[in-house]
């Protein structure tokens, strides 16, 4: 039990300090953004709906998750509220898909003649948190099918836990992108 | 715990989860780099002292496309320039040393059977192995390996138009350094939950050895700046493939404007020295915490100064994130900001000479036993002081004006960090060897190596800053294109005989490394006396490091020669006598 | 040939490895542990440090001041160069008086405690005081130095260059080119899209202050007048090294860089200093490709009326593009 506490208390550790070094990548990123900008030559435009429809996802799905975790702690199944997660999850990929096709729309490219740095950071940017993002969907994945098999219980539940930390983390992530793209 | 179960050679010498087996695993492929990476700057080193001149080794290695008749290429030379500089920094100096010795030492010095995850740790050497394989493919390709130099500032490094190497022998570099980065950021996380958390009763911060602190400091210091340079090196990759304009503006080449227009190669600078720096230190920071351990314990005395020596370790750490802008002095950054660069650089003089200061306290007075590795250690303290004096001409952005990117700044890198860096690894190698290995290594052959070493590193090194002081850039294929230069063979001459010296000779480190693995005399369980807990550990090699429980730790690690022990040393889990004070 | 070579390489470590053996075996028929350090051992590597680290290698430091001193560039000839020359030496002194007290304290300390099987080291673990003074002396011998170099940092940056004559240098894989500001000391605006036949540096000849620039392939400077370099590259990093002159910047496409300075020797005047073959040399110090070492300009300083006269042959953009 001792050994195993400290071993709960190290993995999340692990994790922590892995956010921190995602946080300095994206960091290095937005901050090679904001460098740019103050440069000149940057085209403004709008941001497309389908980011604001992605920041309501993944913030209801942090929700559910919070009580998924409660429900696990307090003995019931998190398999449904998991689900949820899941779903609302994938839904934030595809409307950040979307939200790259309103961009095209726009006039806003990645690359070519008339592509512009500012367009290029956003692609960039949401990509990078996109691929970090997938990493969180099969954490998620991986937790539900073992809650739907019963592997969690009041005392065990170490997984879902890391899976949270994880997700809300990616969450604020997002958050944190979406208003540095709004207002910075 | 897997102690128990039958080990194949497969789960012991490949796939191994056990610290200390991928400790060699990294100290193996980082000997086998450091030949490739040494035996590239001799290829090169024919071509400057002898430019245009035919050598059959230059075939030999390179063959009739990039040397043809044995003349060196420019293209290759370039190529070569930037695979020695990234093999030696990366490959070698951070993967091999720090590789090596956070691993094997972490939980031995500590009191831990095995890494927090010993899973991550066994990733962390294979995704290693995958980048090497992958830089290694990359030497083989049509168009040659990198060639931008290793600190590959775009544009040089975004078009192939502009110098063959920026090729798919570019694109294999980013590859590699972003698999090593995925094994650098495996390895820290690991080893900064392993120190906070794994450390046996007793052990408490204070009592750390130096060695583990500095691991530690490295530890953080990676973690914080490796996910920079994949930034970095992220918008590159968007640049090189997908056409983005982060690094590229106002471009015309091969007779072609590009669309790209608003794009900073200076951009690129910021980040990847906001990296590269700390990186400098990633790679000293290990051999300061190795040469501290060693000139402790064969000068048979308390290292000097404990507290200060940490809180030296934090400050170098702490200030390595705010002077990386004394790498871009002039690129026409902000004057004002230059000045702050300077300032902090200067800054870091002052934590430095305190570990000078305290090193030479720590052997006044000394019973100094001269083992190979004590030497190396003792060179590290000259080359430290050398190679750092020199740092405060560069720090300065007046000076560096007429100095920056000259041979001077060569001489100074490869002193301060390069040969530091190699002579802490080296006295890493001798000290831990018994212990890794269970024998010793050979004496005579280490006197010989070491001697050697120093006299050929020191007839390499110094001399170039006089080069660098006539206004000789790096990165020259021949110097011959300006008579201003044509005084200088002499100089260029006697580098390269010592390069060839000083290069042979750690071939016979190499054979009394592997003669020493099989045929070394036995080693006893704590040849050198030495305090700390690894050496509590029986030689034969085991899972779990301890055979029954894990040792307590009752004080700190550098009780040598205390008043009132029996012995020159007290190991740190021999509990207080009645009376006795900690130090 | 490389059967010869695997066959000296195989017999040289087959000789090492009988070598070490015999040298083992010897140890242990006299009862000894060829790997034990003794006092012997603590004695010659001892001296061995003293004499190497103490005696050769600060002896062959000072063998290169006096045999290769001699390679470093001569004094500045310019105007905050020879600021720069004053930080330098100042500088210098302070490196090389830390370096011979340090370097021989370490090689003296080596020798003078090397170890004996039955002394004891002196436990002396810390001492506060020692290591304030430690930490406040490096401390103010840095506050000079930095100030000091602050000093001249600052007025190298903020020098005046309104009176300056501006010239741009335009980097490319492998060359320089020099364009002259011309009467009105203005460049013409420049895009790299309107690089074309004749016009090399993408002169916007639409531009009224572009008509008069001078593109030139050599540099000539009036003595004791200030200049402004601005340089612009076309393809990737360059940087532009008058090491004579204590000048160096980048050259980054994209964007414009410039540096401002005085000449204040003449190149008649330097031959006669450091001989006929000398010349003021630009040369590209930042890696660009495989002719990066040969990619070069003439710089030549000279009287008023030598520089007059040479201007005037020179044609300008207005003739030279338009007329052709």
């Amino acid at each position: 039990m001792q050994l195993n506490l400290k071993k709960n208390k190290a993995s999340k550790q692990l994790l922590w300090i892995g956010i921190v070094s995602i946080v300095m990548f994206f960091g290095g990123l937005t901050s090679a953004y904001i460098v740019r900008k103050a440069e000149g030559g940057w085209l403004e435009f709008e941001m497309p709906v389908w980011f604001t429809i992605s920041t309501i996802a993944i913030i209801v799905s942090s929700a559910l998750l919070l009580f998924a975790a409660q429900n696990v702690k307090s003995g019931k199944s998190a398999t449904t509220l998991l689900l949820g997660t899941l779903f609302l999850g994938i839904l934030f990929s595809y409307s950040q898909i979307q939200g790259w096709g309103d961009l095209v729309a726009q006039g806003v490219y990645l690359t070519g003649e008339g592509s512009n740095a500012s367009g290029s950071f956003i692609y960039a940017i949401t990509l990078m948190h996109l691929l970090h993002l997938i990493g969180g969907l099969v954490a998620l994945l991986i937790t539900t099918v073992k809650s739907k098999q019963g592997n969690y219980s009041k005392d065990n539940y170490l997984g879902i836990q890391l899976a949270s930390i994880y997700w809300h983390f990616l969450g604020i992530l997002w958050l944190y992108l979406f208003l540095f793209f709004n207002y910075s | 715990m897997s102690e128990h179960h039958k080990e194949t050679f497969l789960t012991k010498y490949i796939f191994s989860l056990d610290h200390k087996m991928i400790a060699k695993q990294f100290l193996i492929t980082g000997m086998f780099m450091g030949v490739v990476g040494m035996l590239m700057s001799i290829l090169f080193r024919l071509q400057l002292s002898n430019p245009g001149e035919s050598f059959a080794v230059l075939e030999f290695f390179l063959g009739e496309k990039w040397a043809p008749g044995g003349v060196l290429d420019p293209n290759i030379y370039l190529a070569l320039v930037t695979m020695h500089g990234t093999i030696l920094i990366f490959w070698v100096l951070t993967a091999g040393l720090t590789g090596t010795f956070a691993n094997f030492l972490i939980p031995l010095q500590i009191g831990a059977r095995d890494m927090a995850s010993a899973f991550m740790n066994m990733l962390s050497y294979w995704f290693f192995f995958a980048a090497t394989i992958v830089l290694l493919c990359s030497l083989f390709v049509e168009s040659g390996p990198a060639a931008a130099g290793w600190t590959i500032y775009p544009p040089l490094s975004a078009l192939p138009q502009a110098i063959p190497g920026s090729g798919l022998g570019q694109d294999l570099w980013l590859i590699a350094i972003t698999l090593f980065v995925v094994s650098s950021l495996l390895g820290g996380l690991n080893y900064i939950v392993t120190i906070l958390n794994m450390r046996t009763k007793g052990m408490t911060m204070s009592r750390l050895p130096l060695t583990i602190w500095a691991l530690l400091i490295v530890a953080i210091l990676g973690v914080l700046s490796f996910p920079v340079l994949l930034s970095c090196a992220l918008l590159l990759i968007f640049d090189r493939s997908f056409g983005t304009s982060f690094y590229l503006s106002d471009i015309i080449i091969n007779g072609e404007a590009l669309h790209n227009t608003g794009g900073s190669p200076i951009l690129f600078e910021h980040l990847f020295w906001f990296l590269g720096h700390p990186e400098v230190y990633i790679i000293l920071l290990p051999a300061l915490g190795i040469v501290s351990e060693v000139i402790s314990v064969n000068s048979r005395k308390p290292i000097f100064g404990y507290k200060a020596m940490v809180g030296a370790l934090i400050l170098i750490a702490f200030l390595s994130f705010v002077v990386w802008g004394h790498h871009m002095f002039i690129t026409g950054m902000d004057p004002f900001l230059g000045s702050v660069f300077t300032f902090t650089t200067l800054l870091i003089a002052i934590p430095s000479a305190v570990k000078v200061f305290n090193y030479l306290a720590t052997l006044w007075r000394a019973n100094i036993r001269f083992t190979p590795a004590m030497l190396f250690a003792i060179g590290f303290v000259s080359t430290f002081i050398t190679g750092g004096l020199t740092g405060i001409i560069l720090g300065d952005s007046a000076l560096d004006i007429n100095v920056h990117d000259t041979y001077f700044v060569v001489g100074h890198f490869h002193i301060v960090m390069g040969l530091s860096a190699i002579y802490g690894m080296l006295a890493g190698v001798y000290h831990w060897f018994p212990k890794m290995y269970g024998r010793m290594m050979n004496k005579k052959l280490g006197y010989f190596h070491f001697w050697v070493t120093f006299i050929s590193a020191y007839g390499v090194f110094f001399p170039m800053h006089f080069l660098g002081l006539a206004g000789l850039p790096r990165r020259y294929y021949t110097n011959s294109a300006f008579p201003m230069f044509d005084g200088l063979s002499d100089i260029n001459e006697i580098i390269t005989f010592f390069a060839i010296v000083g290069g042979l000779v750690q071939l016979l480190f190499i054979f009394n490394f592997f003669y020493s693995i099989f045929k070394g005399t036995k080693a006893t369980e704590n040849p050198w006396g030495s305090n700390t807990l690894e050496w509590t550990t029986p030689v034969e090699r085991i899972h779990g490091n301890w055979p029954g429980e894990i040792p307590t730790v009752e004080r700190w690690a550098y009780d040598y020669s205390k008043p009132g022990a029996e012995e020159d040393f007290v190991p740190q889990n021999v509990p207080l006598k009645e009376g006795e004070t900690e130090h | 040939m490389s059967i010869l070579v695997g066959l000296i390489i195989l017999l040289s470590v087959i000789v090492l490895v009988q070598i070490l053996r015999v040298n083992e075996l010897v140890s242990e028929v006299k009862d000894q542990d060829p790997n034990e350090i003794t006092d012997k051992d603590n004695n010659i590597q001892g001296i061995l440090t003293f004499s190497i680290f103490g005696v050769l290698f600060l002896g062959f430091v000072i063998w290169q001041f006096k045999y290769w001193g001699v390679h470093i560039l001569p004094p500045a000839s310019s105007l905050h160069g020879a600021t720069i020359d004053t930080l330098m030496n100042f500088t210098l002194g302070v490196i090389l008086f830390v370096f011979f007290l340090t370097q021989p304290i370490l090689a003296w300390f080596s020798l003078k405690y090397r170890g004996r099987k039955n002394a004891v080291a002196y436990y002396y673990p810390h001492n506060n005081k020692l290591e304030i003074i430690w930490t406040v002396v490096p401390t103010l011998v840095l506050t000079p130095l930095i100030i000091y170099g602050l000093n001249v940092w600052n007025d190298i940056t903020s020098a005046d260059t309104s009176n300056s004559k501006v010239i741009e240098l335009y980097a490319k894989q492998f060359n320089w080119t020099a364009r002259y500001a011309g009467d009105d000391n203005t460049l013409g605006k420049a895009n790299y899209k309107l690089v074309e036949g004749l016009n090399v540096l993408g002169v916007d000849m639409e531009d009224d202050t572009a008509q008069d620039d001078i593109v030139t392939r050599e540099v000539h400077l009036v003595v004791d007048k200030p200049v402004l370099l601005k340089m612009r590259s076309q393809d990737v990093i360059h940087s532009a090294f008058l090491p004579h002159f204590r000048v160096q910047m980048n050259c980054v496409p994209g964007m414009t860089t410039q540096f401002g300075f005085t000449p204040t020797q003449t190149t008649a005047e330097m031959k006669e200093q450091e001989g006929e073959d000398f010349d003021f040399v630009l040369l590209c110090n930042k890696i660009c490709g495989a002719a990066h070492y040969n990619m070069k300009m003439k710089f030549i300083v000279e009287t008023q009326e030598e520089y007059d006269a040479w201007i005037a042959s020179q044609e300008t953009l207005k003739n030279s593009l338009t007329l052709n």
